[in-house]
């Protein structure tokens, strides 16, 4: 009974391996394409404003910027949307109140899996990208800097899930919240860095976002992972996480606690 | 025609009766795509705040090809988008057996069944932006300009479609086409970006063999910098090979077709 988890884990990924070709045409096809179209467009950034850096970021910063925080987005994301929404659709969410552990728990180390799942992914590639376009190699300090930032992605990702639990809970009430989801999505991908750095944007905005939990999200751990943000702005990103996960737990609970009672069993 | 005309009347008002069922989620699409478009014109916005030409082209001039495809993406997500997201689960359940007996092209119906009547509303918005961003444009332009740039959006949604099929029709031998569809979506932000980042064998690849930088930025091009041959031959040119080659695969998918369960 201790090692549940460990089940629950070994069973994610071999949904994950389920589809092989889908899964290899993400890997490479997804990843690839879109730091190609993203580097093109820096480049004729830097090359038309014939400048080497930008906003404290070089043309390679900038390319494995965007390798690492389209990555870093699915170890954000987890599990596919609709992880909760679905279930509760088809009826099929009884089952998790009849399991001998909490529901909560169940959903947190599935989609605890995807995000490890991807973090293995981020490995692999960040050591890719550096043997064959960094020529300096990999020094002790990317590798303290790298597992600093993977740790703060998983952080994140549990800082996600609580925003995830509170929007696939509403559909104990309402008949669709794939599209709330997409548009949060949208929102964290813009605010939190994953379109651009968020150095770019005007000082109000960043002035502005350092009071919501967007900066953390993305665009923090993935100036850890490139070396560029401090530890005093690390050591408050953790515990700046830490508070807003806190805080949208005791949303989740709330929301839980008035859902149960909506919840029919019988699906839509 | 008229026959398939009247059809598709019949799939518009279907269509609206259906999503009016479900009010909250017909708003919800509605706020969804109101924020894809501020998240793509806000990245541009951004951009600009640190360069003043990308490409070659003015904030101006870069507005007007984000409108455009925003107006692309919109008709290709009232008109195509739901029957793009059923098509791979008809083929594999075997729905499609219904829609082969029907006496009408299963490729007409299977397209255009569904009209998303939520994004209808967004299409008003996209026209409305682009509509904003023509007026507003501080250069010079003809009226040919604008009916040859009205005339290739549509062209651009038919490309969109066709390269969307492109990537579904797979499912025929391969079961699953969730690979192949991410991947189109990821493809997709090609489109999003003007053609002239790409240089060399990225620019092949963007123009040629997945050619999406046809379907917004080509239209863009030949709206601001002026009507050329090549580039316009360019778009019809690869664009009517692909809607050939779409419908090849697509007649050979069917005659793979093993029916339920294949």
């Amino acid at each position: 009974m201790k090692l549940w988890w460990k089940d629950v884990m070994a069973m994610e990924f071999r949904k994950i391996f389920a589809y092989r070709s889908d899964f290899w045409i993400t890997f490479l096809g997804q990843i690839f394409i879109q730091l190609l179209v993203t580097v093109s467009l820096w480049q004729a950034i830097y090359q038309g404003n014939e400048v080497k850096t930008m906003q404290g970021y070089g043309l390679e910063q900038m390319a494995l910027y965007y390798l690492v925080a389209n990555i870093g987005m699915r170890i954000l994301w987890g599990e596919n949307i609709g992880f909760i929404s679905r279930e509760i659709y088809e009826g099929t969410f009884t089952r998790y109140l009849l399991y001998p552990i909490s529901f909560f728990q169940y959903k947190t180390i599935s989609s605890l899996s995807y995000s490890l799942f991807y973090s293995t992914q981020l490995l692999i590639f960040y050591f890719l990208y550096h043997l064959f376009f960094i020529e300096a190699g990999i020094s002790y300090g990317d590798l303290s800097h790298l597992f600093s930032g993977v740790f703060l992605f998983l952080l994140s990702a549990m800082l996600f899930l609580q925003l995830a639990f509170m929007i696939e809970l509403l559909a104990l009430w309402v008949d669709n919240v794939w599209t709330l989801m997409i548009m949060v999505r949208f929102f964290i991908t813009f605010f939190g860095g994953g379109f651009i750095p968020l150095k770019f944007l005007p000082n109000w905005a960043q002035d502005l976002l350092q009071w919501t939990p967007f900066p953390y999200l993305i665009d923090l751990p993935v100036r850890t992972i490139l070396g560029l943000s401090t530890q005093n702005e690390m050591r408050e990103g953790f515990f700046l996480i830490l508070f807003w996960m806190v805080l949208l737990s005791s949303f989740v609970k709330i929301i839980w606690s008035k859902g149960q009672k909506q919840y029919t069993g019988v699906g839509i | 025609m008229r026959r398939y005309f009247r059809l598709y009347l019949h799939f518009l008002q279907f269509s609206f009766s259906k999503a009016m069922e479900f009010r909250l989620d017909f708003f919800f699409k509605i706020f969804m795509d109101i924020a894809y478009y501020s998240v793509n014109i806000l990245f541009f916005k951004v951009i600009f705040l640190h360069t003043p030409l990308l490409g070659g082209w003015s904030q101006e001039q870069m507005m007007i090809f984000v409108s455009t495809y925003i107006l692309i993406d919109a008709i290709c997500m009232t008109v195509f988008s739901t029957n793009m997201w059923w098509l791979p689960y008809h083929i594999n359940r075997g729905d499609l057996d219904y829609h082969l007996i029907r006496p009408i092209s299963p490729l007409f119906f299977l397209s255009l069944k569904e009209f998303s009547a939520n994004s209808f509303v967004n299409l008003l918005m996209a026209l409305a932006i682009f509509t904003y961003t023509i007026s507003n444009y501080p250069y010079s332009y003809e009226a040919f300009d604008l009916i040859l740039l009205a005339g290739l959006i549509l062209n651009g949604a038919l490309l969109y479609y066709c390269c969307q099929m492109l990537m579904i029709l797979p499912v025929f031998w391969t079961q699953s086409a969730r690979g192949f569809m991410d991947l189109f979506y990821s493809i997709g932000i090609a489109m999003e970006r003007p053609d002239k980042i790409f240089t060399g064998w990225r620019r092949f690849i963007f123009t040629f063999i997945v050619p999406f930088s046809l379907i917004a930025s080509f239209p863009a091009k030949l709206f601001i910098e002026k009507f050329n041959w090549p580039t316009f031959l360019h778009v019809i040119g690869v664009s009517g090979l692909f809607w050939m080659i779409m419908l090849s695969i697509w007649k050979k998918g069917l005659k793979t077709y093993s029916s339920a369960s294949s």
